[in-house]
């Protein structure tokens, strides 16, 4: 072997940490760079990853509502059942029915204010269930229940009857990621429903919303309802986001700024539309 | 190899749990700390492969900027172990310091990818967070994941981790 030959070869043994981290590290760097281009990607690790995860969420989350249970129904009342074994346990079986009979009247609640909103928005949607939430300082997702399998698809509208939640980015078979309005990526074509303003309402990373180019001069006030203009063809027209929280001045002295409260508190939200159309 | 056999089950454990049970809970960041042990362990492909591998698990979990934790990931490695060669991460101080100026790295690393896309968003705050219950916890973590991979070693290749 000629001595350049094994030098590079004898180069790439001893280096080959170094070097397979670089271009590791420069593909992680293309990916990220280039994520606004309209490419699929980690869709089979996405299908790979959801097809393991989504099961351990539902799990889970059935679990949490055991223990919730458990810990209502049973542990809280231990105390209890010194004083009157028997009335404990009438006590009991009481706290569990009305629980049960609470449980099923917000349920039938909820589907029914669902119901009656996919009637009123009058566009195809299917209703899916959250199964998952991420909330890191970077990224604010939710998860739901249903998939590619159900007809959903990237850039869907998610909304509930209370507004607008976000938009599907990634699909499984039967999973789905949504990026939530809060999420700093979020920007959503928008009109002050009271004065018509056109603005874009974009999400803070936090749990509020920034209303942006609303100019010194234009007519928004303290409590003024947004909602969704229906130009940028992913939410329909009039789908509520917020409630102006806060205005100021902002530093550039031309546009205010503006803060917006969400309408839809997602630590609440368990079942969505998705607009199908 | 047989790391990735314990590692990748546990962070799917990990990213399931995260985002359900403790959704509203600041959790340690367990791929973090599953890197900061396969760092100063030892040198190896696999564990940059292994930091690549959850950082894009986690972004395409998460619905995150694709490519934004494995880059960090690798930096946080690559780190690690050029450290490693001085310091010892061999007490519960220097391994809880480690994990919590990795944690730190990790989200300056994220945070200058997102402005170099254009997402401006400050969340310092947070990171900080993170950092803190990710450095108080990694001492257990990693004594949890050591005794997990003595399992799936062999006495005569075990490779004497501190």
């Amino acid at each position: 072997m000629p001595i350049t030959e094994r030098n590079i070869s004898s180069f790439f043994k001893r280096h080959q940490v170094v070097i397979v981290s670089a271009l590791l590290a420069l593909y992680s760097l293309h990916l990220s760079l280039t994520y606004k281009k309209e490419v699929p990607r980690g869709a089979v690790v996405y299908e790979a990853v959801s097809f393991v995860i989504t099961p351990i969420q539902r799990a889970a989350i059935a679990a949490q509502k055991a223990v919730k249970g458990l810990w209502t129904d049973y542990v809280f009342l231990v105390g209890t059942a010194d004083e009157n074994t028997l009335l404990k346990s009438r006590i009991l079986s009481l706290e569990n029915e009305n629980m049960r009979l609470n449980d099923e009247v917000l349920l039938g609640r909820r589907l029914k204010s669902t119901l009656e909103f996919m009637d009123d928005v009058g566009f195809n949607s299917t209703a899916a269930r959250l199964t998952g939430v991420t909330s890191t300082p970077w990224t604010r997702t939710v998860t739901i229940n249903k998939g590619a399998s159900s007809g959903l698809g990237k850039d869907m509208a998610v909304i509930s009857a209370s507004g607008a939640v976000g938009r599907i980015i990634e699909t499984a078979s039967n999973a789905s990621t949504v990026l939530l309005l809060t999420d700093a990526r979020s920007d959503i074509d928008v009109y002050v429903e009271r004065t018509r303003i056109k603005a874009v309402i974009e999400g803070s990373g936090e749990d509020s919303l920034i209303l942006k180019y609303i100019r010194i001069d234009d007519d928004v006030a303290l409590g003024d309802v947004v909602i969704t203009s229906g130009l940028t063809g992913i939410f329909p027209r009039g789908v509520a986001i917020g409630e102006v929280v806060r205005i100021e001045k902002s530093r550039d002295n031309f546009f205010k700024y503006i803060e917006v409260k969400p309408k839809v508190q997602i630590k609440t939200l368990e079942e969505v539309i998705v607009v199908t159309d | 190899m047989k790391e990735f056999i314990i590692f990748l089950p546990l962070a799917a454990l990990y990213l399931a749990f995260k985002s359900t049970l403790f959704a509203s809970v600041p959790m340690p960041d367990l791929p973090l700390i599953i890197v900061f042990y396969s760092a100063y362990r030892k040198t190896s492909i696999e564990g940059v492969i292994l930091a690549f591998i959850l950082g894009y698990m986690d972004d395409v979990m998460s619905g995150g900027v694709i490519g934004a934790s494995s880059f960090s990931l690798i930096i946080v490695y690559m780190a690690v172990r050029l450290i490693a060669s001085k310091v010892h991460f061999s007490t519960v101080a220097t391994r809880a310091g480690g994990a919590a100026a990795a944690a730190l790295l990790k989200g300056i690393m994220i945070g200058m990818v997102l402005r170099s896309v254009g997402i401006h968003i400050s969340f310092i705050g947070s990171v900080l967070l993170i950092a803190i219950t990710t450095g108080a916890s990694a001492p257990a973590f990693i004594t949890l994941l050591t005794r997990l991979v003595n399992l799936v070693t062999p006495a005569a290749f075990k490779d004497g981790a501190h």
